[in-house]
């Protein structure tokens, strides 16, 4: 057990270190150097630059600069942003909690909407239609989804506020705009699943002890097409995060989507760097925790 | 829908006219009468990244700044200079000493009181290092020191003359910090609620990627004479949101969501312009005109045939129509039509002549095509490249950029290339030489600020490479008088010699600010000079 735990904290810490540099070489060979992205598309004079960079101490050799970037991330130091002149974890921190409010509306709705949307859509011609709606959220861009929303509940009927991130209203359209394509993916993932499992020799054996199909379905089919559904949490941890830069500016709302487009725009390396490193640690956490669901919905891996 | 569309568009023309002589408020027949109180809710499209005036860089977020903090002098509405926190000013014979008389009843909204002292504090903070070095460069280059004669008194000695240390002191870069808040603030550079200021409202409550409110600051009482009235503000407080989206802004305000926006593209005009209950206003900003600058550093534009023979070959009205239809202004020199140096005898002058573009190549040797269509020479083909730096494109200019594409390949065969980059790809472009069209428009209050940047030979934005003592003589002569009518005289005849004789430049539209608000509200309206979105301190609701 300690062994297992020794062996996931160690490959997460790899993770996020391996994150952090691929983010750092990737800036480094960018086009244009931070100086470049500091003036902006203002006034650059040979001063201007020299104080820039003794502001900043760029003038150190890229090697030391990262090593003295990994020293100080070690440290919980992740310096300050060029471009808004706070500390990072200030521009970061006011955000995260947004955006996970965001995120866990948009997996709750689109989880459930897509395990009603397999297990009651079993009949032809509903699944057909079933099937050709999800496809159409699969494929439509969420900035569509988010501004057709907009203009029927909120500047039509006036059910829900456009903007801001202020109180559960103001939650409702943005958690369904991103929620809607997760449940169009996990909603197939799960119908296909069922269906293989209700062709399984179990399923034969449930119904021939009396068992009504529905409590075939539920109780014994779900658990089996539960299994490729959870591998999927990681994909939908990065669906979820590229989905709420656009979401956001839509919606108006604050979160990290904002930051990070600002910050990738207009090279705004400790930030970038910081959000490579969350979005790491979150993706870390989430394959963990589907490891553990594995375990919980399958008895046959926790004896092995 | 059909009938009203003339009469709202005859509104749009008749407030737009109003807003481009820069009056000072619209709207106020439907709202009435000014009433205190009420909180306004206000979209606007870009979030600062400070708040902290005098690391100002954005224009669209100017309408911000003079909420809680005020200058020295403000602009009438003919572009001369009058008092606000100062009383008054006089200049040495000589041009290098301006003495200011400051206003003795100013407080900060933390307590401190405004003097000499403070107005020093401020400017000296730009001595730090890294605070803000391209202020210091350029707007300060020639200041020498500020001295205190006494409580009321301040002194700015310069190194030489340089009327523009009055845009300076009138600009939100020239904006008075409490000096307390400059010593303690934490994120100095970021500011924010710690920074307090002399303005009508105070910012309590920033909410970074939402909003950001202010409250009325009950004690104002210092406005200047052109604003037009006194006391404190008639708004109890006023919430500014962040709306990205133009669509998302205009729903917000035909749902009644907010009462005004900032912010109008011409695709959404027609959304505004056919609802009654809304009115539209727009306002030309100051500054340079959008112009795409001719790099004269090598081949092909430093061939003035060819610089002639490119703004031939560009119908600027059909491109303005196609891409903004019929909402854009187009400029003629590379002043906007709103300043006072402005040269209306360039109007109509040159461009949109496809023959003379094509006579123009013929001459210049570029008189071969190849299978594409394109002009070559000496089996070059005549391209040339444009990069824009996707952070800072706005009014669409990469859809403009397409439609100049468009048309010099048809009328000229003339290969404009055009790349939407990132800002590091786009410095190295221009770091590199990498590129022959550079545009830009700037939105300095007064014109020659602008200018000197831009046209001067060591200029820190001089992209056309062009290098001519003549006129670093005549820009010099523009920014060293405070008489209006020598600097009227100089700058036309910088502008007669950049794009007249040279074709250094093609001016393509005067960049305009629009807000659309409901017929609650009054008081909306333009700063006076500067054509942007004014403060919040005007604007009441109605009951």
């Amino acid at each position: 057990m300690i062994r297992a735990v020794t062996r996931r904290v160690v490959t997460g810490v790899a993770v996020l270190w391996a994150a952090a540099t691929a983010a750092y070489l990737a800036l480094l060979a960018a086009p244009g150097d931070i100086v470049d992205s500091i003036i902006g598309d203002g006034a650059d004079t040979p001063q201007i630059r020299a104080e820039i960079i003794s502001e900043w101490n760029l003038d150190r050799p890229a090697v030391v600069q990262y090593l003295d970037y990994l020293w100080r991330a070690a440290q919980g130091d992740l310096g300050r942003s060029y471009l808004l002149h706070r500390p990072v974890h200030d521009v970061i921190g006011g955000q995260i909690l947004p955006t996970l409010k965001l995120a866990a509306a948009a997996a709750v709705f689109g989880v459930l909407l897509a395990l009603i949307l397999a297990v009651t859509t079993r009949h032809r011609w509903v699944r057909r239609a079933s099937s050709t709606a999800e496809l159409f959220l699969v494929s439509t861009p969420p900035f569509l989804i988010g501004i057709v929303l907009l203009s029927v509940f909120s500047f039509r009927f006036g059910i829900f506020p456009v903007s801001g991130d202020r109180g559960g209203a103001a939650l409702v359209l943005p958690a369904i705009t991103l929620g809607l394509p997760i449940a169009g993916v996990l909603a197939q993932v799960l119908r296909d699943g069922l269906d293989r499992a209700l062709d399984e020799p179990f399923a034969v054996t449930a119904r021939a002890r009396g068992l009504r199909e529905r409590a075939v379905l539920i109780r014994h089919a779900l658990r089996h097409a539960l299994m490729p559904a959870v591998t999927m949490l990681g994909w939908l941890s990065g669906v979820l995060l590229g989905g709420v830069v656009i979401i956001e500016q839509v919606f108006g709302r604050p979160g990290l989507g904002q930051v990070t487009l600002q910050a990738v725009g207009n090279g705004d390396m400790p930030v970038v760097l910081a959000v490579v490193v969350l979005a790491a640690v979150v993706f870390v956490v989430i394959s963990t925790l589907a490891d553990l669901a594995y375990l919980l919905i399958d008895p046959r891996l926790r004896r092995s | 829908m059909r009938r009203t569309r003339p009469a709202a568009a005859v509104l749009a023309l008749a407030l737009a006219l109003t807003a481009a002589c820069s009056s000072g408020t619209t709207g106020a027949a439907d709202a009435g009468q000014p009433v205190s109180g009420g909180s306004l809710t206000w979209a606007i499209e870009t979030e600062p990244i400070t708040f902290n005036p005098h690391q100002y860089a954005q224009a669209k977020a100017r309408l911000l700044v003079w909420n809680s903090f005020e200058a020295l002098l403000t602009h009438d509405a003919q572009g001369g200079y009058v008092p606000w926190l100062a009383t008054g000013y006089e200049v040495s014979p000589d041009g290098k000493t301006y003495t200011f008389k400051l206003r003795t009843d100013v407080t900060f909204s933390d307590g401190t009181k405004f003097d000499a002292a403070a107005v020093k504090a401020n400017v000296d903070q730009f001595q730090v290092e890294g605070y803000n070095p391209q202020v210091l460069a350029v707007q300060l280059r020639n200041l020498a020191s500020v001295e205190v004669a006494d409580a009321s008194t301040v002194v700015f000695k310069l190194t030489q003359p340089d009327v523009l240390l009055l845009d300076f002191l009138s600009s939100p870069q020239g904006a008075q910090v409490s000096p307390k808040s400059l010593k303690e603030a934490r994120n100095l550079k970021a500011g924010g609620p710690e920074l307090a200021g002399t303005g009508p409202f105070i910012l309590d409550r920033y909410t970074a990627g939402q909003e950001v409110h202010f409250t009325r600051n009950p004690a104002y009482n210092w406005a200047p004479a052109t604003a037009g009235h006194s006391g404190p503000a008639y708004l109890d407080e006023v919430t500014y949101r962040f709306l990205k989206e133009s669509s998302v802004r205009v729903g917000a305000l035909t749902s009644g969501q907010v009462q005004v926006i900032e912010g109008v593209p011409a695709t959404d005009e027609a959304l505004i312009t056919a609802n009654k209950q809304l009115t539209l206003g727009r306002g030309l900003n100051s500054g340079s005109a959008f112009s795409y600058y001719f790099n004269t550093a090598h081949a092909p534009f430093d061939d003035i045939r060819v610089r002639r023979a490119f703004r031939e070959a560009v119908d600027v009205d059909a491109v303005l129509t196609g891409v903004y239809r019929g909402s854009a202004t187009r400029a003629w020199s590379v002043i906007g039509p709103t300043s006072p140096f402005y040269d209306k005898t360039l109007e109509k002058t040159y461009g949109g002549d496809a023959a003379e573009a094509n006579r123009l190549l013929d001459e210049a040797g570029w008189s071969a095509r190849d299978a594409e269509g394109f002009r070559t020479k000496d089996g070059k083909r005549l391209t040339v490249r444009l990069v824009q730096s996707a952070p800072f494109i706005r009014d669409r200019r990469d859809v403009l950029a397409q439609a100049v594409q468009a048309q010099v390949k048809q009328s000229a065969g003339i290969d404009l290339t055009v790349t939407v980059a990132d800002q590091g790809t786009a410095a190295k472009a221009l770091a590199d030489g990498a590129y022959e069209v550079f545009e830009n428009s700037r939105a300095d209050t007064d014109a020659g600020a602008a200018l000197s940047l831009l046209l001067t030979s060591t200029g820190s934005i001089n992209r056309t490479g062009f290098k001519d003592a003549g006129l670093d003589r005549l820009l010099q002569d523009g920014q060293a008088s405070t008489d209006q009518a020598k600097r009227l005289a100089a700058y036309q005849q910088v502008q007669k010699l950049v794009i007249t004789d040279q074709a250094l430049i093609l001016p393509l539209y005067a960049p305009a600010d629009q807000i659309a608000f409901g017929n609650t509200v009054g008081g909306v309206g333009f700063e006076p000079t500067a054509g942007v979105p004014g403060s919040a301190y005007n604007v009441w609701l109605s009951k």
